[in-house]
């Protein structure tokens, strides 16, 4: 514990402490005049990579952000004489706000769609730029005064650390927020955006924040970029520093804030690079190099496809003989930037910080905080005594997909307490029918009660948040995050600190309680010794007992479970329905669907029938299973399909 | 008087149009087959005219400049694709939109220096003297590149349709996993369809230069708006983006004159985000069904 604040708080607290005195010794105005562009962005592209790499979309509107934020700060000033604070503060809010205006269209959908949204709001915000002239000036450029601060001029040394400051404040508060259930969301939801929603966790609206967060930084680095140049052109936003900043994130290192800081020096570092010949022969020639031994790394333990060895080489080759026939680099430096961000696309996608990480947890190998003691289970999950009134009712649901009519005319009960069964042939629309209970379809036609409520329709978020919780046929699991997370993510009424105060580090204790439930729950399905594995390594056995438990984090009135024993190796069988029973005696009321019949005739109180969308059948388990139907169902009947000899 | 210059920037906006919506045609087949387009197709297009400008002015004929510009935009094309998507893809990540960024930028810098940042004339034998047809003034030229979009949209889709490779590329399109079951490669069905889309660009290349000149930044002011007809008319309808095309080629020429050029790309953008907001598939594009 203490090596780990040692090593990893201490490398922080050196870093700034070290930048912060910089000006004492050294009075060369240029150098500052570098550290300060450091600072700004840093700022800025922490912001981004909340989006590129937290929740994993390709953002082209970052430069904007800033653009924005810098006209904000510059208008507030020239115009209506707004101290430092106060026009920074304007700066923020203008980023976050039209971060969450362009948020609310454009992350409706995933991949080209939102990158092109947000290019396209980059080309209008400098068209507005350009164009409105009575506020921004134009193509001319807006000039600015640097505020006093409280009656002091801020020197050059005063605004650096000004920006020092702040980039310490942006890191801590995004280094909190990534450590809380924000945190976790945004790695949940790029892993599985339904399961996302599915746990109650709603999956646009973490977007959402985060893209306006994101944005909000970049504002607040725009504000700053305005007080360090004190002149403004929209030329200098357009999608040129777009790229250069997404090569800053990806070269430095996505998800990592040390990344983005080794990004920023990267950028600032950027022009004097190109300007001197020695030098940019000398980093081309350690890029090959660098390119050379990953490759052929990667290519001996044939670990990676060949693409991925080889394409790196071929494009930092490119650069160092390109380096040698042309005359002026500075005129190449676009195409500089793309063989540089090319290869290490391609060839490094976690960026340099996340390969030198690799090396340095290997060297170290911090251990990870200990976990607190489980709580006991009956604080997590309370024991509830059923009444045995209807819970869940269906009324003539139907469900068509254009002339399918997978779910057609069901109407069912289930009552509180019971392990309902509900079984059918592949295709008889068992999972439909789920589908459309837990939100994730919205019925053609017909009503789900809950508690003799309608349950929302055709939003798994708001069905989680009803208390239905379900498992998925196909796992849908948080790969990247620990089975301990994993359960974590899902704990209902766990996180109730405000966003402020997650930002300031006060939901600590929150964090260390949901870590305790989270283990009880853990322990129920008997994962609390793999509590720190990531999901995706756990066995399959495993991988269905963890979605159950996180299913269960919902603490839910009523449990789907949508196949679970799918797959599963015999004994894992018996532990699936020794863990049923154990919820079921908690009171917790169960739609199971399955094929092992042993498995439902076990369990089941009442089975349900499906057969091409219908009911055929209903009663207990050993009821079902004489009825004729279900025979002819599953299993064909002779006179029917007589057998050609 | 009014209503006819509103009707001659229509006819002339709604021409520019149809030159977009054949760049988004080529976003389309690739989608189709991928689900991914390039986003340095405007480079493309920029590339491949420059291309077979030099062509022309090393001596080569007209007639036989197109087939040479058209065989660039495949080469540029399949170069993409090897290049920048087909290990994303592999790995079934959005790797692709950095990785087509980052060609676009290549391409970019490389016209800048190979053939200078300014603006040249692309010279052309049809016509540019202007035809009056009721009233409003239409080139030749403009007419060509009308039929030159028509023509090739006409031929890739009678080759889709036809031909025992283009039904290849539909089945691939339509599911990709039973198309590769059923012995077609999916690879080489989305080389074909980045081969296409490349000439697509080299067509619309050729198309667009006699009229706005050939320069590095003609992409950029051609793509933005390809990009808001492919997303608005929706990634899998041909005969949307012919809509959508003619419909924001309208739109801009108008406001270009009541508001003053600089406004000139802002309909088309508007468009984009709140088509985005309302039809996230496109005013013409297929709603798909989540599954789990």
């Amino acid at each position: 514990m203490l090596k780990r604040l040692i090593f990893l708080r201490g490398a922080e607290v050196i870093a700034f402490v070290l930048l912060g005195l910089i000006p004492l010794w050294v009075s060369n105005s240029y150098a500052l005049g570098l550290l300060t562009l450091l600072a700004i962005y840093g700022i800025l592209l922490i912001g981004l990579d909340v989006t590129v790499g937290y929740l994993g979309q390709v953002n082209l509107a970052q430069a904007a952000f800033l653009g924005l934020g810098a006209y904000a700060a510059g208008v507030c000033v020239t115009l209506f004489g707004f101290g430092i604070f106060s026009a920074l503060a304007v700066s923020m809010l203008i980023g976050l706000t039209l971060g969450a205006l362009l948020a609310f269209p454009a992350l409706r959908l995933e991949g080209p769609q939102f990158a092109l949204a947000t290019l396209s709001f980059s080309a209008l915000s400098t068209t507005v730029l350009n164009e409105w002239e009575g506020l921004t000036g134009g193509a001319q450029g807006l000039s600015l005064n640097r505020p006093a601060f409280f009656g002091h001029a801020v020197d050059a040394p005063g605004f650096y650390w000004l920006c020092l400051i702040l980039l310490a404040v942006v890191w801590m508060a995004m280094r909190n927020l990534l450590s809380s259930q924000w945190g976790r969301a945004f790695e949940a939801l790029r892993d599985s955006p339904i399961a996302t929603d599915a746990m109650g966790v709603g999956t646009y609206r973490h977007k959402v924040a985060g893209f306006a967060f994101g944005s909000s930084l970049g504002g607040l680095a725009g504000g700053l970029y305005a007080f360090n140049f004190q002149y403004l052109q929209p030329q200098s936003f357009t999608y040129d520093l777009m790229v250069i900043l997404l090569l800053g994130v990806v070269l430095g290192g996505r998800k990592s804030l040390w990344g983005a800081f080794f990004g920023a020096s990267l950028i600032v570092l950027l022009p004097n690079l190109l300007s001197n010949r020695l030098l940019f022969e000398i980093v081309a020639a350690l890029g090959l190099l660098l390119a050379l031994v990953v490759g052929l790394r990667s290519w001996l333990s044939k670990h990676q496809l060949q693409f991925q060895a080889v394409a790196p080489i071929i494009a930092m080759g490119m650069l160092v003989i390109g380096g040698f026939m042309v005359e002026n680099t500075e005129n190449w430096r676009k195409a500089i930037f793309a063989l540089m961000l090319f290869s290490v696309v391609v060839g490094l996608p976690d960026g340099i910080m996340g390969f030198v990480a690799r090396y340095l947890t290997q060297l170290f190998r911090i251990a990870p905080p200990a976990l607190p003691q489980a709580s006991t289970l009956d604080s997590v999950l309370p024991a509830k005594a059923s009444d045995g009134a209807i819970l869940l009712e269906l009324q003539n649901l139907k469900r068509y997909f254009g002339g399918v009519k997978a779910v057609d005319d069901v109407s069912m009960q289930v009552h509180s307490g019971a392990v309902h069964g509900l079984i059918g042939p592949n295709g008889s629309g068992k999972s439909t029918a789920v589908n459309v209970i837990s939100g994730l379809y919205a019925p053609t036609e017909g009503k789900v009660l809950l508690h003799g409520k309608l349950l929302p329709s055709g939003s798994l978020f708001k069905v989680a948040r009803a208390g239905v919780s379900r498992t998925f046929q196909n796992l849908q699991l948080f790969g990247e995050l620990s089975a301990l997370d994993n359960v974590m993510l899902a704990l209902k009424d766990a996180y109730r600190v405000p966003l402020p105060l997650v930002l300031l580090g006060l939901a600590k204790s929150e964090e260390i309680c949901a870590q305790s439930d989270a283990l009880a729950l853990l322990q129920l399905v008997g994962l609390e010794k793999q509590a720190r594995v990531h999901a995706k390594d756990l066995t399959y056995g495993s991988q269905r007992f963890l979605e159950i438990a996180r299913a269960l984090a919902r603490k839910p009135e009523l449990l789907i479970l949508d196949e679970p024993a799918a797959g599963l190796a015999h004994p894992d069988v018996s532990v699936l329905v020794a863990i049923i029973k154990s919820i079921k005696q908690r009171g917790t009321t169960i739609i199971l669907i399955e094929h092992h019949m042993d498995v439902v005739s076990e369990l089941c109180d009442t089975v349900t029938v499906v057969d091409g969308g219908k009911i055929i059948a209903a009663g207990t388990p050993e009821e079902v299973k004489r009825d004729l139907k279900v025979i002819k169902a599953y299993l064909g009947v002779a006179d029917e399909a007589p057998l050609q000899a | 008087m009014n209503s006819l210059i509103i009707a001659q920037m229509a006819v002339s906006g709604a021409l520019m149009g149809l030159v977009y919506a054949l760049i988004a045609y080529g976003f389309q087949l690739t989608f189709a087959t991928s689900k991914s387009i390039n986003f340095g197709q405007g480079e493309l297009v920029m590339l491949s005219a420059f291309f077979s400008l030099t062509l022309l002015n090393l001596g080569a004929p007209y007639w036989l400049m197109i087939p040479g510009g058209l065989l660039f935009g495949v080469v540029m094309g399949l170069v993409v694709e090897r290049a920048c998507v087909r290990l994303t893809l592999e790995q079934k990540s959005e790797g692709w939109i950095l990785l087509t960024i980052i060609f676009g930028l290549l391409g970019f810098s490389a016209a800048e220096n190979i053939w200078g940042r300014d603006d040249r004339p692309f010279p052309s034998p049809i016509s540019s003297d202007a035809l009056h047809i009721l009233g409003i003034n239409v080139t030749p030229v403009e007419i060509s590149v009308a039929i030159g979009v028509f023509a090739v949209m006409g031929v890739i889709e009678l080759f889709k349709r036809k031909t025992l490779l283009g039904k290849a590329f539909e089945a691939v399109s339509a599911d990709r996993d039973a198309a590769e079951l059923m012995g077609i490669s999916a690879t080489h069905t989305i080389m074909l369809s980045y081969g296409l889309s490349g000439m697509v660009a080299a067509m619309a290349g050729i198309l667009i230069s006699p009229i706005t000149t050939v320069g590095p930044t003609m992409a950029s002011a051609l793509i933005l708006k390809a990009f808001s007809v492919a997303v608005v008319a929706g990634l899998d309808s041909g005969f949307g983006v012919v809509v959508i095309g003619i419909l924001i080629g309208v739109l801009e020429s108008l406001t270009s004159y009541y508001l003053g050029s600089g406004w000139r790309e802002t309909p088309g953008l508007l468009l984009l985000i709140l088509a985005l907001a309302i039809r996230p598939n496109g005013v013409f594009g297929k709603v798909s069904i989540r599954k789990v």
